[in-house]
Formats: structure tokens, C-alpha cells, sequence
């Protein structure tokens, strides 16, 4: 049931993401799943970004953003802070053990310029299996809008451990944070 | 009276700029004052009432119908898929490279721009554009300035634009279209250094947004369930831009060429009459504003040119206009910002009219006041921050105007000097 939530919440992203207007709801399904497994598999290599903390991420919307030139993860700990505040009001704990917020933040921009490299980026066009061009035998694989993000999303979950993925969080913070939208 | 007609310019720019006035209104009042000013009787020949309202408010006919028939057009790419169709393309083959979507809308922008300009061709490259170039990772402000800078490489070729400048400053279309092309390139190296430059300083950009899921997508019209519009129906845009570039057929029928290849590629015969009436009446709302603005532009132009202003206006004029090439050049690129904030060489605005008492008073030839026209136009198309395009595109993009005009503004400058260059060389 949670894990239909999940992907519930993928395929509503994907929908919602430029590009993606009339598609199948199917297809959105199946990219979603092959976006999650494909990221939760993911291992990113370390290496060292500044990690900038500031406080306007609620007033922006944002929870994390990552940059790469130079290479720099803000971290808007106003949000993360009222994602943990929310975790405890919701019960979700046991989902989201203390101080994941800010791990899976860091983890979710970590996954953001991993899937940057050519390799990865080609590889990850793969596992989608959305196909741009196709000429006799050869076939060109096509980008899938917001793909990344879900990605990014599973990795943060796997490698932080959370019970649940982050978008769940993400649907939370925003119904806290945009009450009148979401009527 | 010459120091008062300016005075009175100056106060209308004042008006424009405070907003106290629309630009339109802020331009009549303006006309009509400036031909009381220089003496015009109330009726009869060279009059305020018969020759600045009467006669000036049609002047612009044709560029008003080439507005219309653009709007048109751009309505048909919007309802027919053919502008999202071109951008969903272009992310699915480089999404994963986003100097090469950027790049790609670009392209799109610049080919709608040259059928609509204004905010319908922001609005056509941009409403899937630039969501779609954020979510591959473009930072927000290079987002919008890529809508912008596209636009800006499509104004040489938009045929109304042609058609406004022919009209307004009394050339041949054929001389317009000649500078034109001179001053595209100076755009597209501008627009391509502007995505290649600021993608390499800004890289690319991610966020966990609070945004993503809580936007549920809209469920999607029949319209959009029919899918992507045919691949030779993406050639649309370029109709109009070969035969009025390549076959030098008159503006009109090659807009009118446009709007039937886009119906005829992407409709069903049964659905062709709702679909151009449909899409007619839609283009009427997209070109109210400009052509309002052109009703405007024409009763100032009437009023600049009526003997009592010329004769006022020549001896001042000529003594602040550089003759000498270089010094036109370097006088009138330091003079680019006067342009922004509705200022009085924006060519849509006080700067028609000051670009017809250059050429009323002979202090320049026709052709060189083009080349200054333009020139500005190229900046005020895209750096602007009043104007709608400028306004509309920084503010889906999430920034504001002024961020957007800041990083622009470099590039668009470098265009109008080499516009600037080209006059002087080719026209002083």
C-alpha cells in the first residue's frame, strides 16, 4: 500500500514535469519504476562539495539545491528542519529516523551530478528504454524529462535507509507549506 | 518651441516611465500637444484633427494586419502542438545534455519569433520551454534569457517588424530586409555566446523542490491526447520566413501562407473552419495590445512630421547629431540604455517619433535611422524590463525582470554596436 503510494506520487511528478502533457499514465508508471530502480542501484562516487546552510527554503519552496559550477549543495535548513518537526507530527519516525532529513538532502543533490556523467546518464537513458529515433536495428534512447529526480529521490531513500520514499515528505512539507493550494 | 516640443517629450517619457500612462495613451497625448505646440490648425491641411488623428492613426495599416495575421499564426502553432511538439523533441534527443536543450530552444524561439513577437512568441517557446530547460538543469535566469535571446535572433526576420519599419520610416521593404539580414548575424553569435558563456559560468542546477508533487497536472484535452503534431508540420515557422526571404513574396501572403500550411499539415478537413475561426479570433486578443500601440505610434509619427515640428526641431536636432561615422557609432552605443524603462529610443515608443524627425529634419538618411531602430530594437526586445515579453518569461521563470535585463544586457549591447557599425559603414 505505501509502496503504491510511492509510485503514485513518481508517476504524479512525472506528469507534472514539462513534456510529459497527454502522456499515457502507463508509461509514466513503468518510467517511474525503472527511474526508482535505477537509483536506488546507483553508487555515486564521493566526492567533496562546499555545503552552504541557509534559511529562506520555505519562504523559495526548496528544500536543497545543487550547483555545479562551483560545486556547492545549499542546504535551506528552515525546511529541513520543519520536515523533521513534521515527521514527529506525523508519526513517521520509524520512517524517517533522526537527522535523515539533512542526510537525504545531501545524498538526493549527491545523485544530481552523479547522473551528470556521460556513462551514467547513457546507462540511465537505457533502463528508461524510451526510445527517441529507432533506424532499422539502431535505435536512439530518448531523455525522460524529470526521470532524474526520481532517481535522485531513490538514492536518497536507499542510501540513507529511509522507510518511505522522500517524496512522501515532499507531499507533506508542501500541503504545511501551501495550504490553500492544495484545496 | 523646438526646447518646448522636447519638453513636452521629455514629460511624456516622464509619464511612460512613472506609469502614470499607458505608453499608447502617454503617445497621443503627445502627438496631439506636439502639433498644437507647432502651430497646426484645429482642422483642414496639416491639422491636428484631420492629419495627426485622422490620417495618423491608419498609417500603420499593413503592419497592424501583418501583427494580426502573426498572432494568428502563432495561435495555430499553440492549439496545433507544433511549438511543444518542436521543444519535447529537442529535450527527448539531448535532455541529458542541457547546453544542447538550450541551444534547441533557442532555435524554437527564434523561429517563432520571427512569425510573433512580443510575449505570444515568449509564451509559445517558453510555456514548455522553460520549465523543460529547468528541469534538465539550466539555472532559472539563463532559462528566460534563452527564451529572450532566441526571440531576438527571430526580430530580424519577423515580418511584421519589416513591415512596421517600411511603413513608419517610408522605405522600401526590400531595404529593411537587406539591413535586416545584415544584423541577424550579429544576433545569433550574441544569443548562441549568451547560452554557451553563461551555461559554462553557471552550470547546471538542481533542486528538491516543495513544488514538484504538489502541483497536480491538469487532465490533458482531447487535443493533447491526439499527440505530437507531424514532423513536416513542424516546418511551419520557416514557411513564411522562406518565401518572404527566399522568393521575395509580399509580407501578407506569405504570413497567409503560413497559417494554411499549419492547417492543412496538422487538421482533419471536417475540423479546418472551427479551427481558423477559432484561432483568428484568438489572434485578434493576442494582437490587441500591439496594435493599439501601432494606432499610436502612427498619430505621433503624424505629429513629428508636420512642418511647424520640423522646422522647430531641425536646428536642435542638428546640432546634437553626430555626422561623423565613428562618432555616430560610439555616440549612439553609449546612448543603448535610453532604450530600456520605455525610454525615448525605444523604437515602440517615443523613439518612433524621434526616429521621424531624423529623418523629417534630413539629418540622417532613412536607411541610417533604420539601422539605429533596429539596432535599439534588438536591445529593447530582450533586456526591457517593462517590456511583456521580458516581464512574462522572467517571471515564469521564477526571477525577476532585472535579473534577467542584468545578465542580457552585455550581450544585446554588443548586437545594437554591431547594427550601429554596419549603419555607419554602410549608410554614413
Amino acid at each position: 500500500m505505501s509502496a503504491d503510494h510511492d509510485l503514485d506520487l513518481a508517476v504524479r511528478l512525472l506528469a507534472g514535469t514539462p513534456t510529459h502533457e497527454g502522456r499515457d499514465p502507463l508509461t509514466l508508471r513503468q518510467w517511474a519504476i525503472a527511474a526508482e530502480e535505477f537509483g536506488s542501484r546507483m553508487t555515486p562516487e564521493e566526492t567533496p562539495v562546499r555545503v552552504v546552510e541557509r534559511d529562506d527554503g520555505l519562504a523559495a519552496g526548496l528544500l536543497a539545491r545543487y550547483r555545479s559550477r562551483p560545486p556547492v549543495v545549499e542546504l535551506y535548513v528552515d525546511t529541513v528542519a520543519r520536515a523533521e518537526q513534521l515527521v514527529v507530527e506525523r508519526g513517521w519516525r520509524h520512517w524517517y529516523p533522526e537527522g535523515s532529513v539533512r542526510a537525504a538532502a545531501l545524498a538526493h543533490e549527491q545523485a544530481h551530478a552523479w547522473l551528470h556523467h556521460a556513462h551514467v546518464r547513457a546507462e540511465f537513458k537505457r533502463a528508461l528504454g524510451h526510445t527517441a529515433l529507432r533506424l532499422g536495428r539502431r535505435r536512439v534512447y530518448a531523455h525522460v524529462a524529470g526521470a532524474d529526480e526520481l532517481a535522485a529521490h531513490a538514492y536518497a531513500r536507499a542510501a540513507c535507509g529511509l522507510g518511505r520514499s522522500p517524496l512522501l515528505l515532499t507531499e507533506a512539507l508542501a500541503a504545511v507549506a501551501y495550504p490553500e493550494s492544495e484545496k | 518651441m523646438g526646447v518646448v516640443i522636447l519638453l513636452v517629450m521629455a514629460a511624456g517619457v516622464a509619464a511612460m516611465l512613472s506609469r502614470k500612462l499607458p505608453t499608447a495613451f502617454a503617445l497621443v497625448l503627445l502627438a496631439v500637444v506636439i502639433a498644437f505646440v507647432a502651430g497646426a490648425p484645429l482642422t483642414g491641411k496639416d491639422s491636428v484633427l484631420d492629419t495627426v488623428l485622422q490620417e495618423g492613426a491608419p498609417a500603420l495599416a499593413a503592419t497592424m494586419i501583418a501583427i494580426l495575421l502573426g498572432s494568428w499564426l502563432g495561435k495555430l502553432l499553440e492549439e496545433t502542438g507544433i511549438a511543444g511538439t518542436l521543444v519535447r523533441k529537442i529535450v527527448e534527443f539531448g535532455g541529458d545534455r542541457p547546453v544542447f536543450v538550450a541551444l534547441g530552444v533557442l532555435a524554437v524561439s527564434a523561429l517563432v519569433g520571427t512569425v510573433t513577437g512580443s510575449a505570444p512568441a515568449a509564451m509559445l517557446a517558453g510555456l514548455i520551454g522553460i520549465p523543460a530547460m529547468i528541469a534538465v538543469g539550466i539555472p532559472k535566469v539563463t532559462a528566460a534569457g534563452t527564451i529572450l535571446m532566441g526571440i531576438a535572433v527571430g526580430i530580424p526576420f519577423e515580418l511584421p517588424v519589416w513591415q512596421f519599419f517600411s511603413t513608419a520610416l517610408e522605405l522600401p521593404v526590400d531595404t529593411v530586409r537587406g539591413f535586416m539580414v545584415k544584423l541577424f548575424p550579429f544576433a545569433l553569435v550574441a544569443a548562441v555566446a549568451y547560452v554557451l558563456v553563461e551555461s559554462r559560468r553557471r552550470g547546471v542546477e538542481h533542486t528538491w523542490s516543495l513544488k514538484s508533487v504538489q502541483d497536480k497536472p491538469a487532465a490533458p484535452s482531447r487535443r493533447k491526447l491526439l499527440g505530437d503534431a507531424p514532423w513536416y508540420a513542424l516546418l511551419t515557422p520557416a514557411v513564411p520566413l522562406i518565401l518572404a526571404l527566399g522568393f521575395e513574396l509580399a509580407i501578407i501572403p506569405s504570413l497567409l501562407a503560413g497559417v494554411l500550411y499549419a492547417l492543412v499539415t496538422t487538421t482533419r478537413p471536417r475540423d479546418m473552419n472551427r479551427r481558423l475561426l477559432r484561432t483568428l479570433y484568438g489572434g485578434f486578443e493576442v494582437a490587441a495590445p500591439p496594435i493599439t500601440l501601432f494606432v499610436a505610434i502612427g498619430i505621433l509619427l503624424a505629429a513629428v512630421k508636420l512642418p511647424g515640428a520640423v522646422d522647430a526641431l531641425e536646428p536642435l536636432v542638428k546640432a546634437v547629431s553626430p555626422q561623423n561615422p565613428i562618432l555616430f557609432v560610439l555616440v549612439f552605443t553609449v546612448l543603448v540604455p535610453l532604450c530600456l524603462y520605455r525610454g525615448p529610443l525605444n523604437a515602440f515608443g517615443l523613439g518612433a517619433g524621434i526616429a521621424g524627425v531624423l529623418i523629417a529634419t534630413g539629418i540622417y538618411p532613412a536607411a541610417a535611422v533604420l539601422g539605429m531602430a533596429t539596432s535599439y530594437n534588438q536591445v529593447f526586445g530582450v533586456a526591457d524590463p517593462t517590456s511583456t515579453q521580458t516581464v512574462w518569461s522572467a517571471q515564469y521563470a521564477g526571477v525577476s525582470p532585472q535579473q534577467v535585463m542584468v545578465r542580457t544586457l552585455p550581450y544585446v549591447w554588443v548586437v545594437a554596436l554591431g547594427g550601429l557599425c554596419v549603419t555607419a559603414a554602410s549608410y554614413l
